[in-house]
């Protein structure tokens, strides 16, 4: 009996959360948006996937949502193959949320729109309102659960959304550009729901973002360019060549554009991605010279 | 905008918002075919002090009930002008020039004008007091038994809360592209007939493409939150028929009976 | 001529319960030739703001001069078409507005309303296009065909097309990656510094504000809280902060190292001053 079970665990390895190969897709037939990419995110990993606009980004975003129909190619969610019949099953274990707060807001309250997924699942009535007042208090909304989508913010809608989707408990979250749309208090507060849903639930994030902060914060990157996989690596490692970020239309952060000019001076840092963590090495440096 | 209340919800709290929508919705339409049977004017009269007595208790002001119905004068003259043309019943009344008004145009027209008076009267108060969302759960329930049939009652209902849900954020979307487009020029009230027609697709062709855009980004949201048309779902808001609700149903019913029997028993 | 605000104040739904006043008693004066950013929270009026100044809202009180015209509540409507060839307002997300059947004809869709021949809109057409970046090949292609970056650089060239003096910006860049944001506000930056176009741009992005723009005009709860260089603004980042902005990269660094016992000028507002000025500090102890 032990012995079968260790068999059984040494032979399948452990699963990534998104394994994606030779993924290729095309809206009108003739230009692929998508490109043989391929790459692969663990579980609990906080991946961002960047690139131009029009670099494929989205798109990858449905494939791997089950929103669009690959053209070829192969995704693996939690290990199970994304064809038509386990659609259902694979949509059950991913959540997205997109990037127009208005366009994704279905009831005409919050209480309603957080009640439409577990609708849709099947979750006994007598249940919903707990699950309810569970999630929006877990992305601060509890005050606003009678409130018309009209009287909200963007950033409280777009968490409403993310409310919405974990009700439906996913193991797998995407963020479709979710807060491109929104000022800066409503752009930190998602961001920061974000985290804690990474951190403190331990839950796979697929982030779409411009956001160089956001990016160098996360654990893996996936850069596209093009429709085509350009790498998908550490923060770090991205941006360590500033050509192929400059090729593919991002930008460093600041604290990598100081350390790249400290190094014209002689002065050569190790911490670049983080401005404290770069203040606290120059302030080591200056001690120790 | 502003001044259009006609199907206006009014959040009060009175019997009559609290009252199931089905058996509002049902009321309505007992009421609604009452109205149309010839019951002379007693008939009339009776169905008015209930109609009056349902916005009493609503606690809507007549004067809404009066906004409500402004759109319709327009409609009521030129009724009123139709039928004294056209209707060549009972005696003459005055005649001017050419035409003789007869008694029986006054009349069919009085009749028509209550009527529509007293079906206004009845709507507003269903409308007013129900919540757009309420409204489309009654007739989802009630067109459930039809769907044994083949009539897609869920989905009419969804279909009905999403108009709702996005009205006024396309009235917002239209708003916002006729200052664009104001601000590249057009003039949305002057100019030469081929300048109003770029004017008009300057707008209908934008919100247009933003329509369908929102079509397309609502689609991926429900289907990411596992709708499915068709499919087997629960369903959040239950509604419950309390005593009052029967009593509503029935007593409307009791109405349209009485009504029915009063037409018999007339000459 | 500069555009003045001179007690202007807007209400929204005047007498209604949904009354809301937007902007209260604002007086201000926009420089001329100037980069200026209009800065606050959503909500704090710098949308209504700019809609005066082409006279897409006019004010309920008080007076707007723009361009030798006086706009008050009781302004006719008459004389306002003209101000909005002069006055170029560029909405959030502008491709929303694009509806011809091909780039060139919408682009030349602006300046023909404000009675240019048609030859002299292709013309403009042609070259605000080149400017934003949409060479000849877009030119015939239907609007819609367009990616998202193109739309938003074909809408703004449909508002260049007609050649304002004074253009008017609403969060041009939102939405759009780290590269199209750059080539986005130098283009502005260009149209101002060449060809002497007042540019008045309404940004959440302080790092675009302390690179591109002149001046800075803080709006909150309806009033001009502030209007001041944008040197002096970002002098040190005690206004950003006392405002509850998050100042710009370079200024978070300086702080930071300020705090850690580097002696950082103020004057300093390049990275490359930044990294000479910390390196020889670094150095000097060893």
């Amino acid at each position: 009996m032990f012995f079968f079970f260790y068999v059984y665990n040494k032979g399948v390895p452990a699963m990534s959360a998104v394994e994606v190969k030779n993924l290729t897709f095309s809206y009108d037939g003739q230009t692929n948006a998508v490109e043989d990419v391929g790459f692969s995110v663990e579980k609990g990993t906080y991946c961002t996937i960047v690139g131009r606009n029009g670099s494929g980004k989205s798109t990858a975003a449905k494939l791997i949502a089950g929103l669009l129909d690959k053209k070829s190619g192969t995704i693996l969610i939690d290990g199970i193959a994304m064809e038509r019949e386990n659609l259902l099953e694979i949509r059950r274990k991913i959540g997205i949320v997109f990037q127009n707060p208005d366009n994704q807001f279905i009831g005409s309250t919050v209480r309603d729109d957080i009640a439409f997924g577990l609708e849709n699942h099947c979750v006994p009535q007598a249940e919903m309102d707990g699950i309810i007042e569970h999630f929006a208090a877990e992305v601060g909304m509890t005050s606003y659960l009678e409130s018309e989508p009209s009287r909200l913010s963007g950033g409280q809608k777009q968490r409403v959304a993310i409310a919405g989707v974990l009700a439906m408990a996913p193991e797998i979250l995407i963020f479709d550009e979710a807060t491109s749309m929104l000022d800066p208090q409503g752009k930190d507060r998602i961001k920061q729901v974000i985290r804690t849903l990474h951190e403190d639930r331990s839950l796979t994030i697929l982030s779409i973002t411009h956001d160089i902060e956001e990016v160098s914060m996360s654990d893996q990157v996936v850069l596209l360019d093009k429709g085509k996989l350009v790498m998908s690596d550490t923060p770090e490692a991205v941006f360590s060549s500033e050509d192929r970020i400059r090729k593919t239309g991002l930008d460093i952060p600041f604290s990598m554009k100081l350390a790249k000019e400290l190094k014209r001076y002689g002065v050569r840092l190790d911490e670049t991605l983080r401005i404290e963590g770069a203040v606290e090495e120059l302030c080591r440096l200056r001690s120790t010279k | 905008m502003g001044n259009f209340v006609l199907g206006k919800y009014i959040p009060l709290n009175s019997p009559v918002h609290r009252l199931d929508p089905r058996a509002k919705i049902i009321a309505m339409l007992a009421f609604l075919i009452a109205v149309f049977i010839p019951a002379g004017w007693i008939g009339y009269a009776v169905l008015f002090v209930i109609a009056a007595g349902t916005i009493l208790l609503s606690r809507l002001s007549f004067g809404f009930i009066w906004k409500s119905m402004k759109p319709m004068i327009v409609m009521m003259i030129f009724l009123f002008l139709m039928n004294c043309l056209m209707i060549r019943t009972g005696e003459v009344l005055v005649t001017l020039g050419k035409f003789s008004v007869y008694t029986g145009a006054v009349a069919q027209t009085l009749y028509i004008v209550v009527r529509l008076l007293l079906m206004i009267m009845i709507t507003t108060c269903l409308t007013a007091t129900t919540k757009p969302l309420d409204m489309t759960l009654g007739i989802e329930d009630l067109l459930m038994p039809a769907s044994k049939i083949g009539v897609p009652a869920h989905e009419i209902a969804m279909l009905i809360s999403i108009a709702l849900r996005f009205i006024p954020d396309l009235i917002e979307e239209t708003m916002r592209i006729m200052k664009a487009q104001e601000s590249r020029g057009v003039d949305m009230k002057e100019g030469r007939f081929s300048e109003k027609i770029a004017a008009i697709l300057s707008l209908i062709v934008p919100l247009f493409v933003s329509a369908f855009q929102r079509a397309d980004d609502l689609a991926n949201a429900m289907e990411a939150r596992g709708y499915a048309p068709g499919e087997k779902r629960t369903r959040y808001k239950v509604l419950h028929m309390r005593a009052a609700d029967w009593l509503t149903v029935v007593g409307a019913n009791a109405v349209l009976a009485g009504v029915i029997v009063l037409a018999r028993i007339l000459p | 001529m500069p555009i003045a605000f001179d007690k202007v104040s807007h209400i929204y739904s005047a007498g209604t319960p949904y009354e809301f006043k937007a902007l209260d008693d604002v007086d201000l004066e926009f420089s001329e030739g100037k980069m200026t950013a209009v800065i606050g929270q959503t909500g704090s009026g710098k949308s209504t703001l700019v809609q005066h100044l082409n006279a897409l809202l006019l004010p309920s009180s008080g007076t707007v001069r723009v361009m030798d015209r006086e706009i008050t509540a009781g302004t006719a409507p008459k004389g306002l078409k003209k101000l909005r060839g002069e006055v170029g307002l560029i909405f959030q997300f502008p491709e929303y507005q694009l509806f011809e059947e091909t780039v060139l004809k919408d682009v030349s869709f602006g300046p023909k309303n404000f009675g240019v021949s048609e030859e002299e809109a292709q013309k403009r057409a042609k070259e605000a296009l080149r400017l934003c970046g949409l060479d000849e090949q877009y030119d015939e292609r239907s609007p819609l065909e367009l990616s998202g970056g193109q739309k938003r650089r074909a809408a703004i060239a449909g508002i260049l097309a007609m050649d304002p003096q004074v253009l008017v910006l609403d969060e041009p860049t939102a939405g759009l990656d780290p590269r199209g944001t750059e080539e986005m506000m130098k283009l502005f930056r260009t149209l101002n510094t060449k060809r002497g176009k007042t540019v008045i741009i309404v940004t959440h992005d302080m790092e675009q504000v302390f690179v591109y723009c002149d001046e800075v005009v803080v709006m909150a709860d309806g009033k001009a809280a502030a209007h001041m260089s944008a040197r002096d603004f970002f002098a040190d980042s005690s206004i950003c902060r006392s405002m509850n902005i998050l100042p710009p990269a370079i200024i978070r660094t300086c702080d930071a190292l300020r705090e850690a016992g580097f002696d950082i000028p103020k004057e300093i507002n390049t990275t490359s001053a930044l990294a000479k000025c910390i390196a020889r500090q670094v150095k000097r102890h060893g």
